[in-house]
């Protein structure tokens, strides 16, 4: 059999082994096909329709391809064959028939556009995210609350997620809730998501902002009114009091040492804000823009070089003892 | 002139001294110079690439830190578009478009030379950055304000923007020349709906170029204004906006990437036929359908923005532009296929990469319809789904179609043939390779990995995939080696090709390989589409009533004069990219440059043109 043909084939028995891998492929975090809003759904479901549109004609054409190499190889003693140069009704069935199927792509993609950019109702829940390099700022401008990293929401309320960027281009992308939106300096891209489904989503950077662009990622917890009431009552409050020894030595250190020129803890003297607000720290899920746990040993890698973990990153500090370090993690560890 | 041997070609065409090729203006030569230059820069973007897939291969792997993988991604993209794809195009167009409309050149040889010279110094001045400092690190899109001053200041950026202005301006020239040649220098009877298709395909690539190019060159004027002069055209606290960039780059970029595709569709709609051994199916269509893709490509380039926040009558707009223009494209491939219908079809070695051209720019072509659509790109922009679509498309698409045609015109360049079984490995381990390394990127998007990060940790789900695309990259540089050892013993060693090895029915099978300097002793005229099919096959086949190649009976073939080689043209580009280095590294540069600019404009005005 010819080699083309053979190829031809071998392209047809890939389909469905990428078919069984899309179907078959567990949750992971930042997964498209396990939606838990309806815009999110809306994106899945005409990407599933496309797509089976599109394997019906990949099926079709490479078919055809792969039949025709086969049926018209030469063979010896061929003559030459019929010196066809058109037909015209077949040319314009050909594209009518694709014309068509656009046509119909277009027809269904159309009004989801509308629906995708359907603005906030007065009264929604408003967030406001900004990127930096490489952290994600969170504000709720009604509630008076400032955090980073981590997001909360409660379920089944509309929420207006505000986008600017501090710096340069940087996209706000949660898969499971939505379609990205970039982050542009200078203007504010809005859009609302509805989250349905109690639980923790994972969210990347999705616009190149330079070095460290793969290592800007944060959280969003979704969770019922009550808990998300009481999350943003925590938020409101100033920092815990640092309960060991430690951990006061910890909150010395950061006081008299730069941070106070980047961070906010409120309640300190640290109010800078260059860097994530830190008066909560302690009980977000991960550091360092979602690259590292909130854990002792994740703190510790942090503070030991900031530079190592996300490098060109603006958190350059002296180098810290081995005792400094255990004071800061205990401090923040307790910042909760 | 010496005579020649019947059974060995003559190799003159790669014989000659150095000096012999720096002056030369002869069209046969300059697409050589193209040709292995453009394959070297294929090499550099293709070891990038390499590097790339080794550091994302498995999960936190530290092969590659984060400031060089942000410059590998970088020139790999901008080396791969602008210094491999781009010129190894203008080879074809440089080799082909006089043979195939019966012309002794093109019309400007000297501009011909010059386009060369500046691409090739342009090249060097852009990967010159690696050891000056750092190589350009914004993506090959630059996208404002990543690109200003304040986030990169050192020259990375400088080098990017003054490179792309150099290699614009050969690109522009060339293109003025080849639409200049083939408006006014075909061959006569050769009316335009009976030039071979692949001479259609590239005086449309060429006007594509004429149009799109200003787009790009203006919006770096713009930025090198913001990074030298501070002004504020893309820096929102000086009142600029960075979308402005996307708009002005994409403008450019879209109408780009068919100056990459046509080329290849061109050679494929002269590959197919040759071993079909019948005409290009509804050649009018597939002009006017080229034509189309031209024209609507230029009212497209927001899909590639539509996550920008422009609002959803934006997004409709161009979301309904990009599908429309799915249909001309989608009608050329059903050519194709219909060419093949009803053919005697033989598989050599171009052939095959002909057929895997088209097979594979059917999935990239409908991932592009996937992405086309507002809600869906939402969810695949910017990750894998787009860094898989594009590779359908431009290794896929235009990488296999200009393979096809390196196997194909190999003879005609050096009278010998590829060796054709190692050509057929070549295939099948590039065709199984690149499979491999892209069709799993479609689904590292659809699982949310991003592009153009370092690395990804272990629990996404990213890492089989991650790991079969890597896989499969080795096996595309393996299959390149294939073909580096045939190209080169087959230059030495090839069979002896003979002037029409495949039965072609195009003009440049009718005189020898390689062919003598003057291309045609003799203009023929011209009576159809396929004039050499009718020279061997008489009458009957096109309706031609003349069996043999007639020659115009005023033409003289004694004392064919050829333009003179010139040295301007190589002076000329050297003061160009010198004067872009003195903007760079010292002034001083700027005026030894400008002056050996200006004494080479005047060199050359003052030197007789024929």
């Amino acid at each position: 059999m010819p080699r083309a043909a053979l190829h031809g084939l071998l392209a047809l028995a890939a389909a469905p082994l990428v078919i069984a891998a899309l179907t078959a492929c567990g949750t992971t975090p930042q997964t498209t096909l396990e939606p838990t809003t309806e815009s999110a759904r809306r994106s899945l479901w005409l990407l599933q329709f496309v797509f089976w549109a599109a394997v019906a004609v990949f099926v079709v054409v490479e078919g055809a391809l792969v039949y025709i190499l086969i049926r018209y190889r030469r063979r010896r003693g061929d003559g030459l064959p019929a010196q066809t140069h058109g037909h015209t009704r077949l040319e314009i069935a050909w594209t009518i028939a694709p014309a068509i199927l656009i046509a119909v792509v277009a027809v269904l993609t159309v009004p989801k556009i509308f629906d995708d950019a359907q603005a906030a109702k007065p009264g929604d829940l408003t967030i406001q995210a900004t990127g930096h390099q490489w952290w994600f700022e969170f504000v709720y401008p009604d509630l008076g609350v400032v955090t980073a990293n981590e997001l909360h929401m409660p379920v089944n309320t509309s929420t207006e997620i505000q986008l600017q960027s501090k710096d340069v281009l940087h996209s706000f992308w949660v898969p499971r809730l939505r379609g990205k939106l970039d982050m542009v300096p200078g203007r504010t891209n809005k859009f609302v998501i509805r989250p349905e489904v109690v639980g923790t989503f994972q969210g990347q950077c999705a616009e190149f902002c330079g070095t460290a662009h793969a290592l800007m990622k944060f959280t969003v917890v979704v969770e019922s009114q009550a808990d998300f009431d009481a999350w943003v009552q925590r938020q409101l409050d100033d920092r815990t009091q640092p309960a060991s020894e430690l951990a006061r030595t910890g909150e010395t250190l950061l006081a008299s040492g730069g941070c106070v020129a980047c961070h906010t803890i409120r309640g300190t003297d640290a109010q800078g804000t260059i860097g994530p607000d830190l008066t909560h720290v302690g009980g977000r899920s991960h550091i360092a823009s979602g690259v590292l746990p909130n854990t002792t040993d994740g703190l510790r890698q942090w503070l030991q070089d900031p530079q190592a973990v996300k490098p060109g990153n603006r958190m350059v500090i002296p180098s810290l003892t081995e005792d400094q370090i255990d004071a800061l993690v205990a401090y923040l560890q307790g910042l909760t | 002139m010496a005579t020649l041997s019947a059974n060995v070609p003559d190799t003159r065409i790669f014989s000659g001294t150095a000096w012999s090729w720096i002056t030369t203006v002869d069209h046969k030569r300059i697409a050589v110079l193209y040709l292995v230059t453009s394959l070297g820069f294929f090499l550099v973007g293709g070891l990038e690439a390499l590097l790339l897939r080794l550091q994302l291969s498995r999960p936190e792997l530290d092969i590659v830190a984060p400031d060089r993988f942000v410059e590998l991604f970088t020139m790999h993209g901008t080396t791969m578009v602008f210094l491999a794809l781009m010129p190894l195009s203008a080879a074809f167009f440089n080799l082909l478009i006089p043979l195939m409309i019966g012309a002794r050149d093109v019309a400007f040889p000297r501009l011909n030379a010059l386009s060369y010279w500046i691409y090739l110094f342009g090249g060097i001045f852009i990967n010159i950055s690696f050891v000056a400092g750092g190589a350009p690190n914004a993506g090959w899109f630059g996208y404002a304000p990543l690109t200003a001053v304040q986030f990169e200041s050192t020259h990375a950026i400088d080098f990017w923007a003054f490179g792309l202005q150099i290699l614009g301006i050969s690109s522009i020239l060339a293109s003025i020349n080849f639409i200049v040649t083939i408006i006014n220098m075909r061959a006569p009877g050769m009316t335009l709906n009976r030039m071979p298709m692949f001479v259609w395909m590239s005086m449309i690539t060429a006007f594509l170029i004429i149009f799109a190019f200003p787009a790009i060159t203006v919006g770096l004027i713009l930025l090198i204004f913001d990074r030298y002069l501070s002004t504020s055209f893309f820096l929102p606290g000086g009142g600029g906006d960075p979308i402005l960039w996307q708009h002005m780059f994409w403008v450019f970029g879209h109408p780009e990437v068919y100056i990459l595709i046509l080329p290849a569709m061109g050679i494929v709609s002269e590959i197919l036929p040759t071993f079909s051994r019948k005409p290009l199916f509804g050649y009018a269509v597939v002009a006017y359908s080229g034509a189309a893709i031209a024209l609507l490509g230029f009212g497209v380039w927001t899909h590639h923005m539509f996550t920008v926040g422009l609002g959803p009558i934006a997004d409709t707009a161009f979301a309904i532009s990009t599908m429309a223009i799915a249909v001309p494209t989608g009608v050329k491939i059903f050519n194709w296929i219909a060419t093949l219908y009803g053919g005697s079809i033989s598989f050599k070695t171009p052939m095959l990469f002909a057929i895997g051209m088209v097979a594979m720019f059917i999935i990239g072509g409908l991932s592009g319809v996937i992405l086309g659509s507002p809600p869906i790109d939402s969810q695949t922009q910017d990750t894998y789904f787009v860094v898989a679509h594009l590779h359908y498309v431009l290794f896929g698409g235009t990488v296999f179609g200009l393979f096809a045609g390196i196997y194909h015109w190999f003879s005609k360049i050096t009278g010998r043939l590829m060796h054709d079984g190692w050509g057929k490995v070549h295939f099948i381990l590039m065709m199984l390779g690149f499979n491999l390394t892209f069709l799993p990127q479609h689904l590292l998007g659809i699982d949310g990995m991003p592009r153009r990060i370092h690395t990804y940790p272990s629990d996404m789900g990213f890492d089989l995939w991650n790991m079969l695309s890597t896989i499969g990259a080795f096996m595309i540089a393996l299959s390149i080696v294939v073909f580096a050892v045939n190209a080169l013993r087959s230059t030495r060693s090839g069979e002896v090709a003979g002037s029409d090895p495949w039965d072609g029915g195009t003009l440049e099978w009718t005189i020898p390989s390689p062919p003598p300097v003057y291309n045609f002793a003799e203009i023929p005229v011209v009576n159809s589409q396929y004039p050499a099919w009718d020279a061997k096959r008489g009458s009957g086949h096109t309706g031609a009533d003349n069996p043999t190649l007639e020659h115009d009976p005023n033409a003289s073939h004694s004392n064919i004069h050829m333009p003179n080689p010139s040295y301007w043209p190589i002076l000329l580009a050297a003061g160009l990219v010198l004067a872009a280095c003195g903007l760079i590294f010292h002034q001083v540069l700027i005026l030894l440059g400008a002056m050996i600019f200006g004494i080479s404009l005047f060199g050359w005005i003052e030197e007789p043109a024929a």
